[in-house]
């Protein structure tokens, strides 16, 4: 499931919690999005942070794969931040 | 259903080649953590990677570093399954990771029959 949110809807959010996966190499931003979202509650958000660009589509296609809703995603600088709401 | 799925990934390539030894277990961390149960088999040189002290030893450039990869993978649940034979052959038997597990052929047939898919590295 997906909900790509606007900018400003994505600015707005104050996660749950974040991740800094800044550096990591694939698969590594995804575990520690798995890892990460135990924490988090049913309906509230991860925000992962990954300098490797192509987090932002692995974590979406997870997300669609394991039932979270993914979000959408900011540019940092130098880096991504990537929101996904724990869906179960 | 994604719990009921399975994923067999064969390994037969060792520390001598750092990327074909690291992908199968880039896929091993992918497919962990979209709560597919996965169970990774070694054989031939492959086995070296489940040996003590080996994965420390791989990196391969732009990939995450093995030793990283194999914790992830047997902290959300991977299994490891290691060639009998293969790990006999070369004295390693006692020098396994926590949680390799030995095993023989029909063990394998066993987990790759009734995987809904696998790979072979």
């Amino acid at each position: 499931m997906s909900t790509v949110l606007s900018e400003t809807d994505l600015t707005a959010i104050t996660a749950d919690a974040v991740v800094d996966a800044r550096g990591a190499a694939c698969p590594g931003p995804l575990l520690e999005a798995k890892k990460s979202m135990a924490s988090v509650a049913v309906g509230g958000v991860l925000e992962l942070w990954s300098t490797d660009a192509q987090t932002k589509i692995d974590v979406h296609a997870w997300s669609d794969k394991v039932g979270h809703e993914f979000l959408g995603h900011l540019p940092a600088e130098g880096y991504e931040r990537v929101f996904i709401r724990r869906v179960k | 259903m994604a719990d009921h799925e399975k994923l067999v990934i064969m390994v037969t390539h060792g520390p001598e080649d750092p990327e074909l030894a690291t992908i199968p277990f880039v896929m091993a961390g992918a497919a962990v953590a979209s709560d597919v149960d996965v169970v990774m088999g070694f054989q031939g040189d492959g086995c070296r990677l489940v040996q003590k002290g080996v994965a420390e030893t791989v990196v391969a450039p732009e990939f995450a570093p093995l030793a990283g990869l194999l914790d992830s993978v047997r902290e959300l649940g991977g299994k490891l399954l290691v060639c009998s034979p293969c790990v006999k052959s070369r004295g390693i038997e006692d020098e396994l990771v926590e949680g390799a597990e030995v095993c023989a052929a029909a063990r394998f047939v066993s987990e790759v029959t009734s995987a809904t898919n696998s790979l072979v590295y």
